[in-house]
């Protein structure tokens, strides 16, 4: 009992001294030079772009040795090998892979709400696994007997040390059976750990297979679960429940991919020859569904100079909403039409050549001419030549005069339609004004009104007042003449001394 | 004027769930194949998948070296578990704001441990895996094995007042008499158990226990060698290690 106990706490107080791997010992018999670059340890395997660490026939293990207390029990050297893909490991800190591999502590609504299930849990979790481990490290840790010792649910611990054994701080070099099924382990995780890191928070976790859901999840209701896309395939929810519980939600758009050149060509052809018919566009694209295409045709840079003009022509055509500005405020639906409009020779040509060209081509000629239009004159409607530069002469030519008859046609059709709008809005204000006018007379009439009753009612109290101030007197009056009846005469209205009326 | 706050709650309905932090359900297993015993408890958190169960049957009996026939029996138990859980899903439950006394009874391994306390059902941020951490290492318990055990105890007590309290429900709205009385339920056990807090604090409002009842909420742990069939002290204060000293100086 002594030994393994001094062993334990040698172990354990020299790891959390050091920041690399290495356990920093008395008398280090022949550490390997491998062991000084161990913080750059990745670098060592060449380009590592996944988090999985290579086959362990390639690893350079970086050894150290731990010596235990001179407590004469024992005089062990125990080894405690990590391979050199796992150098960053400490244990005072999360390293980005951990965050990386177990989202489930760090990401999603569990680990952020509490420390329990969050960072805190992890390391505990973590940290008594490998000091256990390197307690006895010839010996082969099982999970049911860490999960026994440690105060959590078992899923979570049982993650934990998948992970720690993949990676090698857990059962490195430990007996032989443990090696294979830590191959296969690894080979999971290769195939796990390679989603897209593109996506930025929030990240959605699936609760079967806790990974990061890239594209698009199923969300249940009635249990709160969500799986990725694959769990959910394989019908990897409980029993009570049934597919048509789940709804799809999706998470990104364009992130779940990113359209490469190749397929925008496609793209651009495909519409250049199908026109409208998204279906054989999607199709001559290959992998992508017909909303895709259309999502990503709309967002095409190229589209937006060249269909201002056209869009203004066609607006006036159809009296649709028409902006002052030609060639800002496009609506999608005017966007659509004039690239599949065969019978219009100018979008054909700019598809085709923009498809020869290039998207990036295409962009900046798209650029140059937004930046050529703004330049414009409309007064004088001079087309700048730099739209030349980056066109074929030709094209361009026919391009440039097409445009600048349209763009005085846009222009004095604007100005029209300003001066329009300007004296509607005046007309509309007037009318305000005169509604408010008419309000605020209504409301004088009213208080005329009322001020009308309010001096009828003074008056009358003020008669009343006058009658309540006669009676007073007939009262005194009264009062007085049976203590004066001689004296007392019918004509005697001679007021008494006022009275003062309350 | 009295603010009545304790015991005067109103009942919220909230649908099933553990009421603690993390929503996980206790699992003990206990099996006998072919002379082979094998005894187990643990928390499980019901969102793992299926697949998940079957690999941790397999992956337990391949580390403890059961034989083969344990998986599916191993298998059938813990579903179970689970299944009746989610049955009780889809339903509400009462959370009064109760306080009802909890107890610990565990023998694990060597170690022996009693305690009982109060637990505030009505908090359902409540953490049973914190508690059994923080329990451990105050009592300097070695044995690592302690902790789940009292995580899972704990769990089931809470597991068992949160099932009962559905129960509750559903034989109220099954009566349907439309009774809007304030919350007198009779006969309900959890009822019972739960402590009222006004006869408990008294009209002092004092929180702190009286001196002379301290010893009844002690945690009791003792750690009792191989050779003896597990003594239980019946001396009630907790000095583990007083009395471990002495076991071994007894033996030595």
């Amino acid at each position: 009992m002594a030994t393994t106990t001094t062993t334990t706490t040698a172990t354990a107080t020299a790891p959390a001294a050091a920041n690399t791997n290495t356990v920093p010992t008395p008398t280090p018999p022949h550490p390997r030079p491998a062991a000084a670059p161990a913080p750059r340890a990745p670098s060592n395997l060449g380009p590592v772009k996944s988090e999985a660490p290579p086959t362990p026939s390639s690893t350079t293990a970086a050894t150290a040795a731990a010596t235990t207390t001179a407590s004469g029990a024992e005089d062990l050297s125990n080894i405690i090998t990590v391979p050199s893909y796992s150098a960053w490991f400490s244990f005072d800190s999360i390293h980005d892979t951990e965050r990386r591999l177990l989202p489930e502590f760090f990401v999603g609504e569990a680990a952020a709400g509490s420390g329990c299930r969050g960072p805190d849990a992890y390391k505990y979790y973590r940290n008594t696994l490998i000091r256990r481990f390197r307690a006895r490290p010839g010996r082969r840790l099982t999970l049911t007997e860490c999960r026994r010792g440690l105060v959590g649910d078992v899923g979570s611990v049982r993650r934990v040390f998948d992970f720690l054994e993949e990676w090698g701080l857990i059962n490195y070099g430990a007996l032989p059976s443990g090696s294979k099924q830590a191959k296969e382990r690894r080979e999971e995780a290769v195939s796990q750990s390679s989603l897209p890191s593109g996506v930025a928070a929030p990240r959605k976790l699936c609760t079967a297979c806790r990974s990061v859901c890239g594209l698009a999840y199923y969300a249940c209701e009635k249990a709160d679960i969500s799986l990725c896309a694959r769990c959910f395939v394989c019908n990897n929810y409980r029993p009570g429940l049934t597919a048509a519980a789940f709804k799809r939600i999706e998470i990104t758009e364009d992130a779940k991919s990113d359209w490469t050149d190749k397929e925008t060509l496609h793209l651009l052809e495909a519409v250049l020859h199908y026109g409208e018919d998204w279906k054989k566009v999607s199709g001559h694209v290959g992998s992508r569904s017909e909303k895709d295409c259309i999502a990503r045709f709309i967002r095409l840079p190229f589209g937006e100079q060249f269909m201002g003009a056209k869009e203004d022509r066609m607006g006036f055509e159809n009296d649709d909403d028409i902006t002052d500005d030609p060639g800002a405020g496009v609506s999608k639906r005017l966007r659509l039409t004039p690239l599949a409009d065969a019978s219009n020779p100018i979008m054909a040509q700019v598809a085709f050549l923009s498809a020869i060209v290039g998207s990036d081509a295409a962009s900046a000629a798209a650029q140059a001419a937004i930046s050529a239009q703004s330049r414009v004159d409309l007064n004088d409607g001079e087309i700048d030549s730099s739209i030349n530069s980056n066109m074929e002469e030709e094209s361009s030519h026919t391009n440039g005069l097409s445009v600048n008859d349209l763009l005085k046609e846009a222009a004095s059709n604007a100005r029209a339609q300003l001066e329009k709008e300007r004296n509607s809005i005046e007309q509309s204000l007037s009318e305000i004004v005169d509604i408010q006018m008419k309000e605020i007379q209504d409301k004088i009439c009213r208080f005329e009104h009322k001020e009308m009753l309010m001096e009828k009612e003074r008056q009358q109290r003020q008669c009343l007042r006058d009658l309540l101030f006669a009676d007073q007197l007939a009262i005194l009056h009264h009062q007085r003449r049976p203590q004066a009846v001689a004296t007392e005469s019918k004509n005697d209205e001679k007021p008494k001394p006022v009275i003062n009326i309350s | 004027m009295k603010t009545v706050s304790l015991g005067a709650s109103r009942p919220s309905t909230v649908s099933f769930r553990m009421p603690t932090r993390d929503n996980l359900v206790p699992i003990r297993v206990d099996l006998e194949v072919d002379g082979q015993r094998y005894r187990d408890a643990f928390t499980w958190n019901p969102r793992d998948p299926d697949s998940e169960i079957i690999s941790f049957a397999k992956r337990t009996a391949k580390d403890l070296k059961l034989p083969a026939n344990f998986v599916p029996q191993m298998l059938q138990s813990i579903q179970g578990q689970i299944a009746e859980f989610r049955s009780y899903e889809g339903q509400e439950m009462q959370i009064k704001e109760k306080i009802v006394p909890l107890k610990i009874d565990l023998r694990v391994n060597n170690t022996v441990i009693r305690d009982q306390f109060l637990w505030d059902i009505g908090n359902l941020d409540s953490d049973p895996e914190e508690f059994a951490r923080t329990l451990c290492d105050d009592l300097n318990i070695t044995d690592p094995e302690v902790g789940p055990a009292i995580a899972v105890s704990i769990r089931e007590q809470l597991y068992e007042i949160a099932s009962q309290s559905v129960s509750v429900m559903r034989e109220k709205q099954l009566s349907k008499k439309g009774r809007r009385a304030p919350e007198f339920s009779s006969n309900s056990k959890a009822v019972n158990n739960a402590v009222d807090l006004f006869k408990y604090f008294g009209s002092k409002g004092s929180v702190i226990r009286k001196r002379k009842e301290w010893y009844l909420y002690e945690p009791v742990v003792d750690v009792v060698a191989n050779e003896e069939d597990g003594k239980e002290e019946t001396n009630n204060s907790s000095r583990p290690k007083k009395r471990a000293e002495e076991k071994v100086a007894s033996l030595q």
